[in-house]
């Protein structure tokens, strides 16, 4: 009859939508991946870490918080060789730019955070991991290690003095594993105690082999080291670190004038590479900022006094009068030294670097003859017509510090490195456009704890900062 | 087919009656079981062949049909009318008898729905349904609303009400159903929405669209309309150029004079050699020379005063829509087609949107217990929608508040006459021309746009074709027992294109930008149901038992390009491409869901729902929850004990339910992944993602209502008092954390708010009722309380908002304006008067420093209103029919940042407002307008200066129809004939001009286009 053929394929039909056992359980997520991808084999570890190093050139922020590139260049404008006009950083010139609620203080602490954190599900991950090798294993655990010791001592310099003028300062916290747990300040010799255990544990385990000069290697983590030991006075450690460092690199004064635009020039040891496809487009520092005629914001400039300081033959002297020849004018001279474009290349490590902490770290040990040689050697590769100048003891030290400066100008915030570190001040001379001197241990050289952090950290009260206002 | 014997057929005859002996006409005489129909003439007459034996079934549209069997030539019929009580009403999972309701259910029929024009159906929401509030925030045609029932129970999940239309869940826009299309709309706002379980805290919305009766005759209607829009509320005003320039200057000399330390004679001196260079235009037409002297004087008339509102707006744009529905039925079948054209145009030049819409719905009987049916629609909704809201430099409406007319329309030499391209053609004024000599070529704001070019010249199309279907099959077990199976398909495909042109804008830079991003959402969901009904004795029982599963899959791919030659607008043309996107995502739903409903004498009614929910967006270890509800009511008028003549009716009711929500928090939020896209170089990168919660898992809200329904005085007063509280607890919130974790915060389940309200309906019925004449009237009003029960920390400060246990979401939490110093104009701020330990003493003083003005803490003054409700009528005279619904809302506080904008005092050389007339000039003037100064202030920073209450009211719709007479109709052949005439929010009444009082629920405006009222002509006819 019609009705129990009708029923039987009512039933059938009814059945065939009913429930099946996995029907919750298949959807997935499809543009992201889970842990256990990532952590299986060494080409996951591998993505991750060049997600890392992506997020670091990356916008962070806004323009003048964008990343790693922004920290430094924040520095350079806040000493005396260079000058900013009325635009991006032009707070961090006139050294307003440290209120807990404002920009500049809120990114440095929450950028490398941020990156310490990635790190840490980096560690965490891979020493979970069960198929990777262990000389695998190694390299990649060196470059976590290595990125977190290298950004917790962005924060120590920062938000800490030197810790000879307090070892016992409160200093940020010190997480070694992913939390959502808050955790207390730490003391400045902590958070350096966990610096260098970080760096040269990741010194021991690194191997020379990277997929290219974006990555770390050993040379890159020593090259960090060689940083903090000079830091912190450390200066055998420094010329051993140094050395190792730029074991393999080679100077080459003919590619200097290229416009610091391009990571395979043999000096780079490390960079932050940028395609037109992957650019942080107008936030790249400085060349965004210092190329006058193909950048954005034609922000930065030169002091007058500090162009003297060069020889007409040296290769460094990129500065030019692009607006005025009235030497007095803040706007007088100007550098050619960077290129900006879209895919500029931004150049964290070079080989003249080491060779700089090296001869330093010699000639404050006393090896004055072998610091002089080391010293030499650079000045000629950068001006035909350099002579050795003879100096020894203090008056070497002083010439490696100043060409330091010459070396460095514009890069990675050198002078205002040098004056924490040697606990100067910094006093403004020549044509500036806004004359602040800083003090030794000036309070303007740190930044205060971020309004952000006392509201959701419980052990953390506003009481922190009254000292740093 | 039976062959069988015809018996003698006669002729029978007779009236149909209603009320009080007044004759039908138009009433459907039907022969059970045959196709054969007809209908009663003018006086209720009817003439019918038909044999002894025969089953007449008689009805009529408000009447209770009527059977009777033939035996004779003769047979009248005298027909009750339908009990409002009698009304069926939708309810999730069925429909209900409205007097067997135990929940705060209400329902918007077709007839109201008729009295307004909605382009997007729940428009029709406001002022009808009391404890909804709509708002249609901005004038795009086809917007969507913001719908919140009872409060707002969500921090950062969504707190929107499902909706369901066919019973078939609605992820879409609702700009796609035509109003003439849906027969009604049911909003469930207490625990009636459990059975929805993890889906329902936040209300829901049913919407059922028209099915046709069986055994009725085939009915064509026709409908068409013609309106002509324009601003509910005109925008702001600006000032001219003249006035501009004069202000300028004078802003400019009290900088000079009060900022920079010159002598007042300095400062004029100085504002007026600067004047040309500081604005970089000239309309006056000296050129460099400045137009202005040092006393504020103009060389003459400017050579253009840009009227930037008439380039932009539209003068009158139009709104046409027709409808044409068929529907009817035999004795096993009922069907209902509909379609639908509407072309509605916006504020903004070139702003439209169309719509197709398709639909068919039939229900038929294969045997006497096999039946099925099939409901299907399609629409077609294409949109141009070029910006118009927010900060986007091309946002029309903020272009006219910024860009004063001192700045021309067209690129102008420096005597005014227009530069001309090589075709002679004007060319749009970019603002980013470098000129020698500098004068008429750079504007510095909102530089590289032109607000008039970017509508000619950009374009922008939205396409949407969806399609949905839901089709059943019902077999009747027996007489107890039914079986039901559905499946319920949709596909929705998005396609979003955008063409920024080559020359002029902002990708002219990059020779043209073309992004298109197509997005196909398809969802499937399968529902069978099981239900038993039994009546013993005084009892009845109902109980369902339903299986229910949905499947969500969004498709998306994106496609972006640069570099294009003219009129090439295709990805094809591209130079470069520039990006390309593509992702999927899935979310299923498993359920099982009981219901069980019992009456004893139809006097004492008691439900209960439960229904058990697993979702994929939470971890498979807390991936299911239990939903329930228990409801109970008592009618008391059913009483023998109860004998007050004047009350008819009287219901008690009581409803608790616990209801979930699942919604807007992405699609697996609790799994810890890393996000690809992050390469370096050639090499592939990922990126860990914030970190989450493995054990997130639902809101959970308890929600009771008492509520009381009356009728009285034979009727003539009917409604309900409601009292509701939802408790909603483990919010789904996004807890801070702090940022040295590397994570700012973490979506967890933590905090508690509370709701709770009264809503009162009143309806009178037949105020007046003659033979000419008819008035009904009804009334609504609800309240709302908002209460953080708990939070994480203390306080918690959201923007203008700060949350503190004990307190609303939506007080306001800024800064206190304390007027203008009279001795020098500044403006000034409240702040705390603090004692040696830094703590408030509670006296206060005015400082002229933004930034250490206090900001308070505002108990009284909330962006979320006190009271809503609404306000309709009908009245009927002779042929004249004359309806009105007025929607109300007091108590809101509403942040007027637009007239905060043009108030700046010309801080930077953009618009201004006819007020700052108002201005302090001179050490004495005692005013609220701070002085003019062009320099860095806050005196227009965000304070209780641009706070303004927000009391409004709107007549939502007028409707004045004549319907034409039965002479009329029987030459024409006609059912009925309808004229009309129809204004929609044609006034709306408010405290503060210049602005919508509709904005949003968290009282910040954004410079969006405006709602329109509309005056239209129409046109119905029924065949």
């Amino acid at each position: 009859m019609k009705t129990n053929r009708l029923l039987l394929l009512f039933t059938l039909f009814s059945l065939l939508i009913s429930c099946e056992e996995s029907y919750l359980d298949d959807p997935a997520p499809t543009s992201s991946v889970n842990s256990s991808i990532v952590f299986s084999s060494k080409a996951g570890v591998e993505a991750f870490i060049s997600g890392i190093h992506r997020r670091a050139r990356s916008q962070f922020s806004n323009t003048h918080n964008g990343g790693l590139y922004s920290m430094y260049y924040a520095r350079d404008v806040k000493a005396n060789d260079i000058l900013t006009k009325a635009t991006w950083f032009l707070w961090d010139y006139d050294h307003t730019y440290r209120a807990p609620n404002f920009g500049r203080t809120t990114f440095s602490w929450q950028f490398p955070y941020y990156m310490i954190n990635q790190a840490n599900i980096g560690i965490k991950g891979l020493s979970e991991a069960t198929g990777i090798s262990d000389v695998d294993k190694d390299e990649l655990m060196a470059q976590f290690l290595g990125l977190r010791g290298f950004y917790y001592f962005q924060l120590a310099l920062e938000f800490n003095h030197h810790p000879s003028y307090d070892a016992n300062a409160a200093a940020p916290p010190i997480y070694t594993e992913p939390a959502t747990d808050s955790k207390p300040m730490s003391t400045i010799s902590e958070l350096f105690g966990q610096i260098k255990s970080d760096l040269s544990q990741a010194s021991t385990l690194a191997s020379a082999n990277r997929i290219n000069k974006t990555y770390l290697n050993k040379n890159i983590i020593d090259g960090f080291k060689a940083r903090v030991h000079l830091y912190l006075g450390e200066y055998a450690e420094a010329e051993a670190s140094a050395a190792a460092a730029r074991a393999g690199f080679s100077l080459n004064g003919s590619q200097y004038g290229s416009g610091f635009d391009d990571m395979s020039t043999d000096e780079t040891m490390w960079a932050m590479a940028q395609t037109t496809d992957q650019s942080n487009y107008y936030y790249v520092a400085p060349h965004s900022f210092a190329d006058h005629e193909n950048g954005a914001y034609q922000g930065t400039f030169i002091n007058n006094d500090f162009v003297q300081l060069f020889s007409d033959t040296d290769v460094r002297n990129t500065f030019y009068h692009y607006y005025s020849t009235n030497t007095a004018a803040w706007f007088a001279w100007v550098t050619s030294k960077f290129t900006f474009a879209f895919d500029s290349d931004m150049i964290m490590m070079r080989v003249a670097e080491m060779m700089l902490i090296e001869a330093e770290a010699k000639a404050r040990q006393g090896n004055d003859a072998a610091a002089a040689i080391l010293l030499f050697t650079l000045q000629s590769e950068r001006d035909p017509s350099a002579v050795a100048s003879g100096n020894t003891g203090a008056s070497l030290i002083e010439e490696v510090m100043i060409e330091r400066r010459k070396e460095m100008y514009c890069e990675l915030g050198v002078e205002w490195f040098d004056a924490k570190r040697t606990r100067s001040g910094i006093t403004r001379t020549g044509n500036h456009r806004v004359f602040l001197d800083l003090d030794p241990d000036d309070k303007r050289f740190i930044l205060c704890i971020p309004q952000s952090e006392i509201d959701a950290n419980e052990f953390i009260d506003d009481s922190i900062n009254s000292d740093r206002l | 087919m039976v062959f069988q014997v015809a018996l003698a057929q006669q002729v029978v005859t007779g009236t149909v009656t209603g009320q009080d002996g007044m004759p039908l006409p138009g009433a459907t005489v039907v022969i059970k079981g045959t196709s054969t129909a007809t209908t009663s003439d003018f006086d209720g007459n009817y003439t019918v062949a038909a044999s002894n034996g025969d089953v007449l079934v008689v009805s009529f549209v408000g009447y209770n049909a009527a059977e009777a069997t033939v035996d004779g030539a003769t047979a009248d019929f005298s027909l009750t009318p339908s009990n409002d009580l009698d009304e069926v009403v939708v309810v999730g999972y069925g429909t209900q008898d409205k007097k067997s309701l135990v929940h705060a259910v209400e329902t918007v029929g077709s007839e109201e729905l008729e009295k307004i024009q909605a382009t997007s159906i729940t428009q029709a929401l406001q002022g009808t349904v009391s404890g909804v509030n709509v708002l249609t925030t901005g004038g795009i045609p086809g917007a969507g609303q913001t719908i919140r029932i009872r409060g707002i129970g969500s921090i950062n999940a969504s707190a929107s009400p499902l909706i369901v239309v066919d019973g078939a869940v609605w992820a879409g826009g609702l700009n796609s159903i035509p109003q003439d299309q849906v027969e009604s709309i049911s909003v469930l706002k207490d625990a009636s929405a459990a059975i929805f379980g993890s889906r329902g805290s936040n209300g829901v919305i049913i919407i059922t669209t028209k099915k046709g009766k069986k055994n009725s005759k085939g009915t064509f209607t026709f409908s068409s309309n013609f309106g002509s829009q324009s601003e509910a509320v005109d925008i702001h005003e600006t000032i001219d150029t003249d006035t501009f320039s004069k202000y300028f200057f004078e802003a400019v000399v009290n900088n000079n004079q009060y900022e920079l330390g010159q002598t007042n004679a300095e400062a004029r001196a100085n504002a007026a050699s600067s004047f040309v260079q500081d604005l970089g235009y000239n309309p006056y037409g000296t050129g460099a020379v400045s137009p202005i002297d040092s006393d504020g004087n103009l060389v003459g008339a400017p050579l253009w005063d840009t009227n930037w509102y008439d380039a932009l707006v539209n003068s009158s744009p139009t709104r046409v829509d027709h409808n044409i529905t068929y529907s009817g039925g035999s004795n096993k079948t009922n069907y209902f087609f509909g379609m639908n054209y509407l072309h509605q145009e916006g504020q903004v030049k070139t702003t439209w949107f169309d719509r197709i819409s398709l639909r068919a719905n039939i229900d038929t009987d294969i045997t006497d217990k096999f039946s099925m049916g099939l409901n299907m629609s399609f629409n077609n909704t294409i949109n141009n929608t070029p910006n118009q809201s927010g900060s986007g430099f091309s946002n029309v409406i903020q272009w006219i508040y910024t860009i004063p007319n001192y700045y021309p329309l067209y690129q102008r030499n420096l005597d005014g006459s227009y530069t001309l391209d090589s075709a002679g053609n004007r060319i749009y004024d970019y603002g980013s021309r470098a000129l020698a000599g500098g004068v008429n070529g750079s504007r510095t704001l909102l530089t590289d746009e032109n607000a008039a070019g970017a509508l000619e010249y950009y374009k922008f199309e939205n396409n949407s074709y969806n399609f949905n279907s839901s089709s059943y099959m019902n077999y009747e077990i027996n007489d107890k027992l039914n079986f039901k199976s559905s499946v319920i398909f949709g596909r929705d495909s998005f396609d979003g294109f955008s063409y920024v042109h080559y020359l002029y804008g902002y990708a002219s830079s990059v020779d043209g930008r073309v992004t298109q991003n197509r997005n196909i959402v398809t969802t499937l969901s399968t529902n069978q149901q099981l239900s038993y009904s039994d009546t013993f004795g005084e009892s009845t029982i109902n109980f369902d038992g339903i299986y229910e599963n949905y499947a969500l899959k969004v498709s998306s791919v994106g496609a972006q390009g640069v570099g294009f030659l003219p009129n090439v607008t295709v990805l094809n043309g591209s130079t470069t491409p520039e990006s390309v996107s593509g992702a999927v995502s899935e979310e299923r739903l498993e359920s099982y869901i009981a219901r069980l409903r019992y009456n004893y004498a139809e006097k004492y009614f008691f439900e209960g729902s439960y229904r058990r929910d697993g979702s994929t967006r939470f971890a498979k270890d807390v991936r299911w929850g239990d939903f329930f509800s228990v409801a109970g009511s008592w009618v008391i008028t059913n009483e023998d004990f109860f004998n007050v003549d004047e009350i008819d009716y009287l219901k008690l009711r009581y409803s608790y339910g616990e209801v979930g929500n699942n919604r807007g928090i992405g699609y697996f939020p609790y799994m810890q992944l890393f996000s690809t896209g992050w390469n370096n170089l050639t090499n592939t990168g990922v990126l860990s993602q914030s970190v989450v919660d493995p054990s997130l898992s639902w809101e959970k809200t308890a929600t009771s209502n008492i509520g009381l329904e009356f009728e009285l005085f034979e009727s003539k007063i009917t409604g309900s008092i409601d009292y509701y509280t939802k408790k909603s607890i483990d919010l789904i919130y996004d807890r801070p954390l702090a940022i040295s974790t590397g994570n700012s915060s973490i979506t967890t389940n933590i905090g508690s708010i509370k709701n709770s309200g009264v809503e009162l309906t009143l309806n009178a019925n037949d105020v007046i009722k003659t033979d000419d004449l008819s008035l009904d009237l009804g009334f609504n009003i609800s309240t709302n309380e908002n209460e953080i029960l708990e939070l994480t920390q203390d306080e918690f400060i959201s923007g203008t908002k700060k949350w503190m246990v004990g307190k609303s979401l939506y007080n306001w939490f800024i800064r206190e304006w304390a007027g203008v110093d009279p001795d020098d104009g500044y403006g000034m701020w409240y702040k705390d008067v603090l004692d040696a330990d830094g703590e408030p003493t509670g006296e206060r003083e005015t400082t002229k420093e933004y930034s250490e003005a206090t900001r308070y803490y505002l108990d009284d003054n909330s962006s979320l209103p006190k009271y809503t409700g609404g306000f309709n009528a009908n009245l009927s005279y002779k042929n004249f029919d004359f309806s009105t619904l007025v929607y109300f809302s007091l108590g809101s506080y509403q942040y007027d940042s637009s007239y905060a904008g043009l108030m700046s005092g010309f801080e930077r050389n953009a618009q201004g407002h006819p007020d700052l007339a108002n201005r302090w000039q001179n050490p004495g003037d005692i005013t609220d307008v701070p002085l003019l100064l062009n320099a860095s202030n806050d005196f227009n920073a965000t304070s209780t200066r641009f706070l303004y209450k927000n009391d409004w009211a709107r007549v939502k719709a007028i409707s004045i129809g004549y319907n034409f007479d039965d002479k009329m109709n029987e030459k024409l052949k006609t059912e009925s004939i309808r004229v009309f005439v129809q204004g929609d929010n044609l006034f709306t009444f408010t405290g503060h001009d210049g602005i919508d009082p509709e904005q949003t629920l968290s009282g910040l405006t954004n410079s969006r286009s405006s709602l329109m009222k509309t005056v239209s002509i129409g046109l119905n006819i029924k065949l």
